[in-house]
């Protein structure tokens, strides 16, 4: 349940949105005079989504039953580290390399499995192939750090779509420079459509 | 329109928070991470013991990686339970995990589960369950994330 002044920072929050994205489009946080508005940006994230949705959410939990947390404000609205990255379109280079996601990974897979289809590409020099903590079988992902753009982008090529062990698997690059929107879309959009920002938050 | 040209919202809004953490001798110190639906991923963790060291990272993900959480969150059934007969928070420790998935909105908290023994004498030891191992599956997908973008160890 949202109290009153979560319903008013929403209104708020959605001028102060567009606003960023059309000054820089990056992420700008402490380092910008508009850090404030991104406080109660994520604040509302959490606390405003019932009220601000177009179709009410249904709701569970404690969370829902006690008072706005203040420390949880704190805590994720400081400033992150990330990698330097200029954003806009396109997969962002890990430190080391470049990672790739698989997915639909046979739950019998072995490391040696991904490394016959994978290594073909380039020298894979990272493979996490996580475990379902309950059953001990594979999740269902494999995520693969090459060194090269070159040979991720050829894996991503050959394999997406392609066929591991029985299963059809899908090969994406796990890290992107920038928000999965579309920043041209969302610069096109006009004020007049800003009431309905809210829907793209929640 | 933007909506339906990226698979991360595909089927409808998506977030998903954790927060697991304790105050005590050496401060508050907690693990923290959200995915937001613009496919940022936010990691947090502040330990004061021995270094006070607190570790923030944030990445852009990509749609497919937004998919596979979303995923393992739909798999696990977790947006049936409830936590109304789960341990409540207490000095030992508080975990928080909230989503939005869809039309349905969790926001659930918790004791610390210090092992499968806790969930076994617990009052909903099947919804306990799920959450357990739903949380230790987000983790691992988390850390490795972390780990192989930012070459650090995330814990």
């Amino acid at each position: 349940m949202a109290n009153a002044a979560d319903v008013d920072a929403l209104d708020f929050e959605p001028d102060d949105d567009d606003l960023m994205d059309e000054d820089a489009a990056v992420d700008v946080d402490a380092s910008s005079p508009s850090a404030a508005a991104t406080i109660p940006k994520l604040k509302s994230a959490i606390t405003g989504g019932s009220v601000a949705s177009s179709a009410p959410k249904k709701t569970k939990g404690r969370g829902f039953r006690e008072e706005t947390d203040a420390g949880r404000t704190n805590r994720m609205s400081g400033r992150f580290d990330s990698l330097d990255s200029d954003g806009g379109p396109g997969p962002e280079r890990s430190i080391e390399g470049w990672i790739i996601l698989v997915t639909g990974v046979h739950e019998e897979a072995q490391e040696d499995d991904l490394q016959n289809a994978f290594g073909e590409f380039g020298e894979i020099k990272n493979l996490h192939l996580n475990l379902d903590r309950r059953t001990g079988f594979v999740k269902g992902y494999a995520l693969i750090e090459y060194e090269s753009y070159e040979e991720a982008e050829k894996a991503i090529a050959s394999m997406d779509g392609g066929e591991l062990l029985t299963q059809t698997v899908n090969v994406d690059w796990a890290f992107s420079r920038g928000p999965s929107r579309r920043k041209n879309n969302r610069r096109r959009s006009p004020h007049g459509h800003r009431s309905r920002s809210p829907r793209r938050r929640f | 329109m933007a909506e339906e040209e990226n698979g991360a919202t595909a089927g409808g809004e998506f977030y998903l928070r954790y927060y697991v953490g304790h105050k005590g001798k050496f401060g508050h110190e907690f693990l923290e991470f959200e995915f937001r639906p613009d496919g940022k991923l936010r990691y947090a963790n502040n330990s004061n013991y021995k270094n006070d060291t607190m570790i923030r990272k944030e990445v852009f993900l990509t749609p497919s990686v937004l998919k596979e959480c979303r995923r393992i969150v739909s798999d696990s059934d977790i947006m049936k339970e409830d936590d109304n007969n789960w341990p409540e928070p207490d000095r030992v420790g508080r975990q928080e995990l909230e989503i939005v998935m869809g039309n349905e909105h969790i926001s659930f908290t918790t004791s610390k589960i210090g092992s499968l023994m806790d969930v076994q004498t617990s009052k909903d030891p099947e919804g306990l369950r799920i959450f357990y191992y739903l949380v230790q599956d987000l983790k691992c997908f988390v850390f490795s994330l972390i780990s192989l973008h930012f070459k650090i160890k995330p814990i």
